[in-house]
């Protein structure tokens, strides 16, 4: 064919030239990563592309197995993410993850059109996933956006905001916590706090002084799982603003800050200068997490309120909330000089309450001991009653000793009964005094009409185990 | 290091008395003898002797097992005379093919092939089993030529030749013609087998070839499970073998 141009016939040498000149202008720029890809693959990616619209699910499998481990290259990621708009719903999810497992960025622009425009939930959910895994900074607010979304979208976008990596997608998800409703804002701060994202300490504590219930617990949530001595007096401050469920949930994430291994002496020096430096109305909201922290430090404190009989009360209530065993001998003393019958009720709660509890701070024989003194001191059978079925966390057998009598007693045989059926759920206890056990359950069997206890009861003379049902 | 086999005379004697149940703790010095001899070519080859007498002798069944587990570790053509003649004996075939199937020695080889000729049954799966293991490809012809005969034998020849993987191997299996069935089956699997070899050794086109001619074999609407797995199989290598952004 002659070679032209708009003003006639070139000569060769002339079209030679102007070839040159046109290669080096523009050869440069189309010479991409592309135009570096054998026959042989272009046409595996064309393969592929033409499997994934296969109506055959193991050919499409095939296609997704190559999409996953094969065809490197962010030119065959762009390509197969242009066929997800051609795809049913169900194909398109499919392929996300298939491409997510990819783990090619260049997926990202595809992903975001479908997460903001697909219809189905299914492949949105499956959009933001894949922007969770492979995202940057840039697509941070795509995933905070789906917060907003209803179930498995949101759920992703959730997992999305724990997993989606580096230094700037820290910083962008700590600016989103402090922009958009309250519900997403909390969102985004459990998402910090499941990064256990140090430097979103500031942020964390800004958002527990908000005006906003919810995005004060989602702070004090997070502050609970890596605060330190610098966010107590935060922490305090969002206590001091709050009532009912939030009290309560503020005052055990503080405790908790004070009785994590790391920094608890320095926090709850913090604390307890607080608590020092607060007017009265302050002191009675800070006490409670304060008794719940524990300590030679609080307990001087409760010991100048026991001593006085107008803050008594107080005193008493703190060592109610006493977070272990170590306040047993201060218990049984004041149990022992109560008359008021309430100060008695809520001493006995108190000794109840802990002397089973699993922190080493007392060995199973003194946690017996100490349930058998408070035993000596019940009168009414509801608080015997407690004891009883507190005592099965002591998985001795002095403990089901302790226990077995009282099925004799037709007033608390069933609790009775409830403690000696759990203490046989472990086998090593039961296998070990089977002969006991087993008259024991037997008895069980001719005192309970309770149709579970007596499923167990039949199960573990069976030398069988027993599903405990989950708790909602 | 100088070795002096003296000291060993006693636990020898100790293996040519023991039998399952007694006291192993004598044959603790020959396992520290066996590991001691790498790289001692006198001490090897006493060695190697004396167990050989044990396999030879009149020791019990355990003793010659023992021994026989010890040739394997280090025998050489020197064993392969004392163990090719129990090949056919049903009692002592096993040990002896685990021994001969690990002395790396062309000898070894030719007495199992050998041996393929003249025993029968399970002791021929054996064979074919150690001929695949050695990856031996002078028993291609042997092996293609059990292809047509009983089913057993057959399926457990294809499924050698897909091991040994060589383009002769290859070859052998694409021209049989087996009826559907187990026999039929073992041989897709084993071009399949070899069609994964000659991909991950670089030979993309033969590769292909195979995959494609298995794919082909099930057509476009397979009906069984495993009919569809295999064209799964096939239509994965295809397309491994198109991508060359992906090593091998």
């Amino acid at each position: 064919m002659p070679v032209t141009s708009q003003h006639g016939p070139m000569s060769p040498t002339t079209a030679l030239i102007t070839a040159l000149v046109l290669t080096s202008l523009i050869v440069p720029q189309i010479l991409t990563a592309a135009d570096a890809i054998s026959a042989s693959t272009r046409q595996a990616a064309d393969d592929v592309v033409s499997l994934l619209g296969s109506g055959d699910a193991d050919l499409r499998a095939v296609a997704l197995d190559a999409i996953r481990h094969g065809l490197k290259g962010d030119w065959a990621t762009r390509m197969v993410a242009d066929q997800l708009a051609s795809l049913p719903p169900s194909r398109q999810a499919a392929l996300l993850l298939a491409l997510a497992d990819r783990g090619d960025a260049a997926a990202l622009p595809a992903a975001a059109q479908v997460a903001a425009s697909a219809s189905s939930a299914e492949v949105r959910a499956a959009a933001v996933q894949l922007i969770g895994r492979l995202g940057g900074p840039a697509d941070v607010a795509v995933l905070v956006t789906s917060l907003s979304a209803d179930g498995p979208q949101r759920d992703a976008a959730r997992r999305g905001l724990v997993e989606i990596a580096g230094p700037d997608a820290a910083a962008a998800i700590r600016a989103a916590a402090a922009t958009g409703s309250p519900a997403t804002r909390a969102a985004v701060i459990d998402a910090l706090a499941e990064r256990r994202d140090r430097a979103a300490l500031p942020v964390l504590v800004q958002a527990a002084a908000d005006g906003d219930a919810a995005v004060r617990q989602a702070a004090m949530r997070a502050l609970a799982r890596f605060g330190g001595p610098n966010e107590i007096p935060a922490m305090v401050q969002s206590l001091l603003k709050a009532s009912g469920d939030e009290q309560r949930a503020a005052e055990l994430a503080i405790a908790s800050v004070c009785t994590a291994a790391r920094n608890a002496g320095p926090s709850t020096d913090v604390l307890i200068d607080r608590y020092q430096a607060a007017d009265e109305p302050s002191r009675s909201k800070l006490l409670p997490a304060l008794a719940r922290v524990g300590g030679p430090k609080v307990m001087v404190i409760v010991d100048a309120m026991l001593a006085d009989p107008a803050r008594r009360p107080q005193g008493l209530e703190a060592l109610s909330k006493w977070p272990d065993a170590t306040v047993k001998d201060r218990l049984l003393d004041l149990l022992g000089k109560a008359d008021d019958p309430q100060e008695k009720d809520l001493l006995l709660g108190t000794l109840i309450r802990i002397a089973p509890l699993p922190d080493n701070k007392l060995n199973d024989r003194e946690k017996l001991d100490l349930l058998v003194k408070t035993m000596a001191l019940c009168e009414r059978t509801e608080d015997k009653a407690r004891i009883l079925e507190r005592a099965n966390a002591i998985r001795t057998i002095e403990t089901f000793r302790f226990v077995v009598p009282y099925l004799d007693d037709p007033a608390l045989a069933e609790p009775a009964c409830r403690s000696v059926v759990e203490l046989a759920h472990h086998q090593k206890l039961r296998d070990a005094n089977k002969d006991e056990f087993t008259k024991a359950l037997d008895r069980v069997l001719g005192i309970t009409t309770n149709e579970e206890l007596r499923e167990r009861v039949a199960r573990y003379k069976a030398g069988q185990t027993w599903d405990r049902k989950k708790k909602n | 290091m100088a070795y002096d086999h003296i000291p060993l005379d006693d636990e020898f004697k100790a293996l040519a008395a023991f039998d399952w149940g007694a006291d192993a703790a004598p044959l603790a010095k020959l396992d520290a003898a066996v590991i001691a001899c790498h790289g001692d070519a006198a001490l090897t080859a006493d060695l190697e002797r004396r167990f050989g007498e044990i396999v030879t002798g009149k020791a019990s069944r355990a003793a010659k097992e023992y021994a026989c587990r010890k040739l394997s570790m280090i025998g050489t053509a020197a064993s392969v005379p004392v163990l090719a003649p129990r090949l056919a004996d049903p009692a002592e075939s096993h040990m002896a093919r685990f021994a001969l199937e690990r002395i790396p020695v062309p000898a070894a080889g030719d007495a199992i092939r050998n041996a393929l000729g003249s025993v029968s049954g399970d002791l021929a799966i054996g064979m074919i089993s150690s001929l695949a293991n050695r990856r031996d490809a002078a028993s291609v012809k042997p092996l293609a030529a059990l292809l047509g005969g009983d089913a057993k034998l057959a399926a457990a020849a294809a499924v050698a030749l897909g091991r040994i993987a060589t383009p002769d191997a290859a070859a052998a299996l694409a021209a049989a013609k087996p009826q559907a069935g187990p026999v039929a089956d073992a041989v897709i699997d084993a071009r399949l087998a070899c069609a994964d070899a000659f991909l991950a050794a670089g030979d993309r086109e033969a590769a292909s070839t195979i995959y494609r001619s298995v794919a082909a074999t099930v057509g476009d609407a397979p009906k069984t499970h495993r009919s569809r797995a295999v064209r799964v199989a096939a239509q994965s290598g295809l397309l491994a073998c198109l991508d060359d952004t992906v090593a091998p």
